[in-house]
């Protein structure tokens, strides 16, 4: 077992370094058939440990080697695949491999392939270091890892210059790249805090052993080391305020939007606090405030969501109020639930990114729903594999969506939290409503693309087969959820609805299914039989607030990017031009003087040589005598 | 009548002589065959020299520690033995030297060869003897020979140099003469172990203050001039400049830890009697010398002059562990040698691989740094080595000369002088701007197309003698903890 687990690991990375040697070469076919194998591989390894965990209920650990050994301080580098890691193992290298043999497709004529590869294949290695660690040192490589990753790929397109935000909101690739970093690095500055205060107090970054010395620690320690490590996981899940960079790292590829920033990268968060769960079960206070940003996320991305024009951004958002429900089932207590979730919607949250990416490759990179409409002549298999994610992601019977979402929801009526509950039912009804807005103006009413000039056609056969076990997945998952519930809960905490609740879920999972299907059906109302532009509605100041991002991005801009940039300029010019450089200069130029006026004795003149070693033996007597007469 | 003066053999005990009598026989045998073939190659020449120093090698292995001999005007304790052994292994790097693939004059002539081995023997004797007269007869030898050296190179700045050094060698003789009378009217006698002695006793009248002084600073003009320091150096740039370039890297070296194996035992003298101004001195020469130096090499337009300035900087740089007078300062003073040697040997034989007859690039300097502008791409594995041998000298680990700087200052450190220590390490900072200065010639900057690089000089000895140099300044790591064990026990056996 312990060598699948490193089959599961390195194959990954392996694949990286394989594509890393064509990195600089014009595309090579085998690259993407080499890397896609491999990750097949870690797949492969990662279902066959997943068997291994669910049938002997047992956890593997290995440890690689020592990894620092400093003073007091012992972080082996150590794996541990049990219930949690092995869940996340699977599905990351599930749809890590879909995604994969989905890019040979995608990428097809891009110049920069090889190295899409590799940069992709490092993210699943990164991201597979992430989950697998024993400790909160591996998990923070693995943090980094994935950050770095994500940047090179949001990038990946970085010649494109930068335009306006009236133009394009995410101004350019490299800018979205660089939002992207900068605000992780922010949040994991807290993470840092986090698990500094983690070792001053307990003295092991070690998981097992960090959990039993909780009890022994003062609230208010925990409660900071909560915190600090949440405020990591909001960085990395997108959550508010540091919220803005996800939409705009859709800069990147489209299968690094599936693969990343839907499926797998941006659940970090919620893994850590999912992984966490011992500490955060002890501070309550802070798990409330967990909820209560889920929720206020959920809604808040959902209603930005319903105006927005750019296919890929509608996902995006959709992603994050998908979030904002996993952090509300997480910070409610419900980790398995959060757990499968997180699961269920990588599946078809990938699914959907990857139908949108073909309808992208179809209409020449162009996302705005607005001159789309009338695809599904053309793409009937996407519109089918997007009908299904969307009604997957509504929350309809018997798709994924339906089993996972309602039970975060049941889980916020079982608390007793009714406000949180009401909203994340309201936004039940506004996620059906812009899922399925998207797919109507996409797929149904008039072909209003002619207009613009596209040709749209369907993408390769091998994509379409390559992305059907997500789409099988995205229907039947739910199915799994007593399974599923029974295998993470030998190490998650168990979470059980009241009588109450019990009893009245049927008409709770009702009341949500009312909000989905009448969600979708004012979306077919309004967007099947074509667009019919409401000038009224696009001119009042909620639509303009919302189509603006509640104008978030411009007031960081305003208040946080020009500010810092006027300081950053002031210290450059005043302080370091003006005082640090002019100071080195100084140091220099008097030393380069020195130099140059001592050159002058090198006269080449031999008279004046030994009239220098005269000078030299009066200058060391008097030197001598002087210091006798002084020391004596 | 005078008694017949019996002398038994054994007294002699001339195996202390053996190394010397190979370097002086080894000579006069090349003299020889030379006076019966005269059509020879220089190529037996240089072998036969191989062979000679490698006798001369065994003889120094195969002396006993602390022996006696020759009506106890030898001395062959660890000093002795351990400075031979570095002066050896220098000539051994330098003499494969000669076999060039172009024709160079002073080759051509088995004199050279001759002299060379005196000039070897006259640093073997100053080294191993405590015996002014001999020490000054050695120095006389060995400097003479080397004027000679000097000025076979055969261009005209080859004997203004010459002419140079020796004016001022002359002058320095003089100073070491004097200070030699100075101390004999002292004490009566000329062997530095007796002096000491009879110093001990009279040390602390008052009315032989003078005496002493004029002694300590006329001997410590003689040495500063050997040994480059400043203001006795003005001779180095100038003479590295007329000399061929790998004598200069030699002269960079080999008289100099001869000089310091002097320095050692005369000095260490004044300073154990507790003629704590001696002390003094040698600090503010150190001192003054290693920073003056740098800011000249800073200044430097020419390669190899720039090399001149930092090996007078290296030798302040080494004056300063004698100032310290512990075994960790003097074996501080031969450990760094042992590894500089190789460093800067191969960085001046660099110079040699690029020689011309008219100087190309410049009117005034044979190595411009323009010359090496983009050597990278003229001769990659060439840029390389050179670039190490730099980073090498600008102290960077784990390169040779940086553990010798360590190990010097960690000595300054453990004898209280922190403030020594800082100065090291900023002189150590400045360095690192010329030395980094070539490699980014080398490596940055394009060639300079109108004047084409004619790379000639490159033989197979040469490259062998580079390539063993460059492997000894990047193993460094692997054999300077034997070396400095090595040293320290032969230091300290010998009670310094």
């Amino acid at each position: 077992m312990e060598k699948l687990v490193y089959i599961a690991l390195f194959a990954p990375l392996v694949s990286s370094l394989f594509a890393a040697l064509f990195g600089m070469m014009p595309k090579k076919q085998f690259v993407g058939v080499v890397t896609s194998i491999l990750l097949g591989i870690s797949f492969v390894a990662s279902a066959i440990l997943a068997h291994y965990v669910y049938t002997t209920e047992e956890a593997i650990k290995v440890t690689l080697m020592d990894w620092i050994g400093a003073g007091d301080l012992h972080i082996p580098f150590g794996f541990v695949v049990d219930q949690v890691s092995v869940t996340m193992m699977t599905v990351v290298t599930l749809v890590s491999t879909v995604v994969h043999v989905y890019s040979n497709g995608y990428m097809d004529h891009d110049k920069s392939f090889n190295r899409f590869f590799s940069y992709l294949s490092a993210f699943v290695f990164s991201m597979m270091v992430l989950v697998m660690s024993d400790n909160f040192a591996g998990l923070f490589i693995g943090w980094e890892g994935v950050g770095v990753c994500s940047w090179l790929l949001i990038g990946f397109w970085y010649h494109k210059p930068d335009v306006s935000r009236e133009e394009n909101p995410s101004i350019s690739p490299s800018w979205a790249a660089n939002e992207a970093f900068i605000m992780n690095r922010i949040a994991d500055l807290g993470m840092l805090v986090g698990l500094f205060i983690v070792y001053w107090n307990t003295g092991s970054l070690q998981y097992d052993e960090v959990f039993a010395q909780l009890p022994h620690l003062s609230g208010s320690v925990l409660n900071a080391a909560a915190l600090a490590l949440f405020i990591g996981a909001m960085g990395k899940s997108a959550q508010f305020p540091l919220h803005t960079w996800l939409t705009d790292a859709m800069e990147g590829p489209t299968p690094v939007s599936a693969l990343i920033h839907a499926a797998t990268m941006v659940t970090a968060g919620v893994f850590l606090v999912i992984r966490a769960n011992p500490l955060f079960s002890m501070t309550p206070e802070i798990s409330y405030f967990i909820a209560v940003l889920g929720t206020f996320v959920a809604f808040f991305a959902a209603s930005m969501a319903l105006v927005n024009r750019d296919l890929k951004r509608i996902i995006a958002f959709s992603t994050l109020s998908q979030l904002g429900y996993m952090f509300a089932a997480a910070g409610l207590g419900a980790y398995w639930i959060a757990l499968f979730h997180l699961a269920a919607h990588a599946f078809f949250k990938a699914l959907l990114f990857l139908g949108a990416g073909n309808v992208m490759h179809a209409m020449d990179d162009e996302l705005d729903i607005f001159k789309m409409g009338g695809l599904k002549k053309v793409m009937k298999w996407t519109y089918l594999y997007m009908g299904l994610a969307s009604l997957a992601l509504a929350g309809i019977p018997p798709f994924a969506g339906f089993f996972s979402k309602d039970a975060i929801i049941e889980t916020a009526f079982n608390e007793g939290t009714y406000i949180l509950w009401a909203i994340l039912v309201v936004t039940a009804g506004m996620t059906a409503f812009y899922s399925f807005r998207q797919v109507f103006l996409t797929f149904e009413g008039d072909e209003r693309y002619k207009k613009y000039g596209f040709h749209p056609h369907e993408v390769y056969r091998y994509v379409l087969i390559a992305m059907s076990p997500l789409a099988i997945l995205a229907v039947i998952a739910g199915f799994f959820k007593g399974s599923f519930e029974a295998f993470v809960t030998e190490l998650l905490p168990e979470y059980h609805m009241s009588e109450h609740t019990h009893h009245l879920a049927w008409l709770l999972g009702l009341v949500v299914l009312a909000f989905a299907v009448g969600g979708i059906v004012l979306a077919y109302k309004k967007y099947a039989k074509g667009l019919k532009r409401d000038e009224a509605l696009e001119a009042t100041w909620y639509y303009k607030l919302l189509a603006n991002q509640y104008y978030i991005p411009n007031l960081y801009e305003e208040f946080i990017s020009k500010p810092y940039a006027m300081i950053s300029d002031i210290f450059w010019n005043r302080v370091d031009m003006k005082i640090v450089d002019a100071t080195v200069d100084g140091i220099a130029k008097f030393l380069y003087g020195t130099g140059d006026g001592a050159r002058r004795m090198q006269t080449g003149n031999l008279s004046n040589y030994l009239n220098w070693m005269a000078v030299g033996a009066v200058l060391l007597l008097a030197v001598a005598a002087i210091s006798a007469a002084i020391i004596g | 009548m005078f008694e017949p003066i019996k002398v038994s053999l054994e007294s002699l005990n001339l195996v202390t002589l053996a190394p010397m009598l190979a370097a002086v026989a080894g000579g006069l045998l090349i003299l020889v065959i030379d006076l019966i073939n005269g059509k020879l190659h220089k190529s037996f020449y240089v072998m036969l020299t191989m062979l000679i120093l490698f006798i001369d090698l065994g003889a120094t292995l195969g002396l006993t520690l602390n022996e006696r001999g020759f009506f106890n005007v030898m001395l062959e304790d660890g000093v002795a033995i351990v400075s031979q052994l570095l002066i050896i292994v220098a000539s051994m790097l330098f003499t494969p030297l000669a076999l060039t693939s172009k024709r160079f004059h002073e080759y051509s002539y088995p004199e050279f060869f001759a002299l060379f081995l005196f000039m070897v023997a006259g640093f073997q004797f100053m080294v191993a003897s405590d015996n002014l007269i001999l020490v000054f007869v050695g120095l006389e030898t060995a400097s003479l020979s080397l004027y000679t050296l000097i000025a076979l190179h055969n261009r005209s700045n080859s004997y203004e140099a010459a002419v140079k050094y020796f004016t001022m060698g002359a002058l320095a003789a003089g100073f070491f003469a004097m200070g030699s009378a100075v101390l004999y009217a002292l004490t009566g006698t000329i062997e530095l172990a007796q002096a000491a002695e009879v110093l001990a006793s009279r040390i602390d009248n008052n009315a032989l203050v003078l005496t002493v002084l004029g002694s300590s600073v006329l001997l410590m003009v003689a040495m500063a001039f050997k040994l480059s320091l400043f203001p006795f150096h003005t001779w180095a740039p100038d003479v590295y400049e007329g000399a061929s370039a790998p004598l200069a890297g030699y002269m960079a070296i080999v008289p100099k830890i001869a000089a310091f194996a002097v320095s050692i035992r005369i000095f260490g003298m004044y300073i154990d009697l507790g003629v704590e101004w001696v002390r003094e001195m040698i600090l503010l020469l150190a001192v003054v010398t290693m920073t003056i130096a740098n800011l000249m090499a800073l200044v430097q337009e020419d390669v190899k002059r720039m090399l001149a300035y930092s090996s007078i900087s290296h030798a302040g740089f080494i004056m300063a562990a004698l100032a310290l007078d512990t075994t960790e300062g003097a074996a501080g003073i031969f450990l760094y040698y042992a590894l500089f040697m190789f460093t800067n040997l191969g960085a001046f034989a660099m110079l040699w691989i690029s020689r011309h007859k008219v100087r190309r690039f410049n009117a005034r300097f044979d190595h411009p740094y323009e010359k090496f502008a983009g050597l990278i791409h003229i001769m990659p594995m060439g840029a390389v080595i050179m670039a190490l041998f730099m980073l090498s000298l600008a102290g960077v680990p784990p390169f040779s000369v940086f553990w010798g700087k360590i190990y010097i200052m960690q000595a300054a450190v453990n004898a209280g002088l922190v403030w020594l220590a800082i100065v090291m390490g900023l002189n150590s900072a400045i360095s690192a701007y010329y030395y980094l200065k070539l490699i980014v010639y080398m490596f940055l900057k394009e060639p300079v197309k109108d004047v084409d690089t004619v790379y000639y000089n490159l033989s197979k000895p040469l490259m062998a003698v580079i390539g063993l140099a460059a492997v000894a300044t990047v193993g460094a790591v692997f054999y300077v903890e034997p070396l400095i064990s090595y040293v320290y026990f032969m230091i300290s056996a010998s009670g310094y």
